[in-house]
């Protein structure tokens, strides 16, 4: 086979039109490195978003509410069917409601050492949406004490703010957590019951006081008024709080949340267009070079017309001509797609190594995806040249 | 092989054929494996329209030629490849040597189209056989017509095949080189008990024939 293909390639040259021919090289390179780039950018995005060493507490839950305008004060509250609508969006993982106190309390120093009193209200949300991870967070009826849960920013401000400006002492959250106060549950009828409470954790996730559930049902019953049982707040679990979509899907529900943990929606619209634009551009310029090739192989095989035909003649298969050929053209497409995943590769150790010492992490390799795309390119590629092949063999001799 | 003619006639020379007699034209006629036939005949009459025709290089032809009872118009080209490579060979009479390629590189081409039926010192043999060992490397080009033609000869010859197919093929060699040619094509055509067919002006006592049809 291979004296054959020696004598094959001093009679069907595929010099002619080389210059051209190395145009499209150069334009399928680029358009390798355009498509695979945008592919990888791609999944280093979602990796970025999903990926576990990144997963941002705060910003893959989201507290939302209506917004809170003069025609719905009083009656901002989401209807079951509003809840489930959010519930059957693509972007919601997990769905959670912010139960409300019914009951009036206060919270009070049960000591006179450090005296403190002030109004409060609480809320509970399922235990899944906390990021808040202690065996103290469960209330019985037995229970000593009420475990509370304080949003961090509570304490910062009391060091930060309050302490400062009162002559009081700063405390860690080690100190409150250890303080146990008096709870004060008012029930409609006048009578107050006085419970022991304490705080076992502080939430960045969610700005509210926390109780356990169990302990939201407990009051609310016993104590509670029986007035609308629609909440205001949920709270969602989503994998990419910047999502476009669920942008769009709160403004047009006139709701809203934190609007810093969305922030990155704009930043993600524009990445998403630069790599649609990358995408498009190289599949552009892969379907010239493809173009390219075909009219290479045509300009090849016309100008070896005659020797093709008395090939045949002499009973060279058309099969054994497309291999011969598929070997000529094929092996330089096989370079530039190994070679562009080469640069590909260094890109993206390079990234990943950039991104790490921004606590950013993604994979150091590229990934399969982009790997499978090269394969894939290749086998269009491959399919391309043989039915090109084919046709203008049998357009050239297959008559004799 | 067994190589049939279901009374074709070439269209172009339809009128002439259908005017004179012919042992081959509109005729039914087969040429079996083994069989040496000869087709005399004078300039005009369609030599190498047969030729051609029966190698499947032209189907401007009505009637039906068959190759081992299959229509050659209707073999896939893969087939018809194949039968190229191991059943039918043939010595055309403009030679078609390719003329960039050595005298040599043209008959070890026709030699590993294949799976080779000989080794690559039988070219050198039929070639010093012959008398044209001395242009084996020369570009086929710029060899004489006679030299051509004996590389021609060496080619059909150098591959397997069960029926051979010459056309005029000592059109341009002396008495002796044609004496010399003839031993050889008989001697191979034994060797591989294959049938041959040639065609010729006039008469001629080169081979032991088992037919020779007028054209």
């Amino acid at each position: 086979m291979n004296e054959l293909n020696i004598l094959l390639k001093k009679l069907i040259r595929t010099g002619t039109g080389r210059v051209r021919y190395a145009m499209a090289m150069i334009g399928l390179s680029v358009a390798l490195l355009l498509i695979l780039a945008a592919v990888q950018i791609q999944v280093n995005y979602k990796e970025l978003l999903e990926g576990k060493q990144n997963k941002d507490s705060v910003a893959n839950f989201l507290v939302i509410n209506k917004i809170l305008t003069d025609q719905n004060i009083g009656k901002a509250v989401l209807k079951q069917e509003e809840i489930d609508d959010i519930q059957a969006q693509p972007f919601t993982e997990a769905i959670g409601v912010l139960q409300t106190s019914r009951f009036k309390a206060s919270i009070q120093s049960s000591s006179n050492v450090f005296p403190f009193y002030t109004d409060i209200a609480f809320e509970s949300v399922p235990d899944v949406f906390l990021d808040v991870n202690t065996k103290e967070w469960n209330w019985d009826e037995n229970s000593a004490y009420v475990p509370i849960i304080v949003p961090g920013m509570f304490l910062d401000i009391y060091n930060f703010q309050f302490s400062l400006s009162q002559g009081l002492p700063q405390l860690t959250r080690e100190v409150v957590k250890m303080i146990f106060f008096n709870v004060n549950v008012y029930s409609a009828d006048g009578t107050t019951r006085v419970f022991k409470g304490k705080v076992v954790g502080f939430s960045d996730r969610i700005s509210s006081l926390l109780i356990p559930q169990s302990f939201m049902n407990y009051a609310n019953t016993l104590y509670g008024k029986k007035s609308s049982s629609s909440p205001s707040r949920i709270i969602i679990r989503t994998k990419d709080p910047g999502h476009p979509d669920l942008i769009s899907y709160l403004k047009q529900k006139q709701l809203t949340t934190d609007q810093d943990k969305t922030r990155f929606s704009k930043y993600r619209q524009i990445v998403e267009m630069a790599v649609s634009i990358t995408g498009v551009t190289g599949l552009i310029l892969f379907l010239f070079a493809l173009l390219i090739f075909s009219l290479f192989i045509q300009l090849t095989i016309s100008s070896c017309k005659e020797e093709i035909q008395l090939l045949i003649s002499l009973g060279a298969s058309p099969s054994q001509l497309k291999s011969f050929l598929i070997r000529q053209f094929f092996p330089s497409n096989i370079s530039i797609v190994v070679g562009s995943l080469l640069m590909i590769s260094m890109l993206q150790y390079g990234l990943a190594k950039f991104l790490e010492r921004q606590s950013a992490f993604i994979s150091a390799l590229i990934s399969p995806v982009t790997l499978g795309i090269s394969i894939l390119i290749l086998i269009i590629i491959f399919i391309q040249y043989q039915r090109s092949i084919q046709k203008n063999i049998q357009n050239n001799g297959i008559n004799n | 092989m067994i190589l049939s003619l279901h009374n074709v006639v070439p269209t172009p020379l339809q009128d002439k054929v259908l005017q004179q007699g012919s042992d081959v034209w509109n005729c039914k006629v087969s040429f079996a494996a083994a069989q040496w036939t000869k087709i005399k005949a004078p300039s005009g009459t369609g030599k190498t329209t047969l030729i051609h025709s029966l190698y499947k290089l032209r189907e401007d032809y009505s009637g039906r030629i068959e190759w081992d009872g299959k229509d050659v118009q209707q073999l896939p080209a893969e087939q018809l490849a194949q039968y190229r490579q191991e059943k039918i060979s043939i010595v055309f009479q403009d030679l078609r040597l390719f003329p960039n390629l050595t005298s040599f590189e043209n008959i070890e081409l026709k030699r590993v189209l294949q799976k080779p039926y000989c080794k690559q010192e039988k070219i050198f043999h039929l070639a010093e056989e012959l008398g044209v060992q001395h242009i084996l490397q020369q570009r086929a080009g710029i060899c004489s017509y006679g030299e051509r033609q004996r590389i021609a000869i060496i080619r059909a010859l150098i591959h397997p095949f069960s029926m051979l197919v010459m056309d005029e093929p000592f059109s341009h060699l002396d008495q002796a080189n044609t004496v010399k040619a003839a031993a050889v094509i008989m001697r191979e055509c034994k060797e591989r008990n294959a049938g041959f067919i040639i065609t010729d002006l006039d008469d001629d006592h080169h081979f032991p024939y088992d037919q020779i049809l007028n054209l």
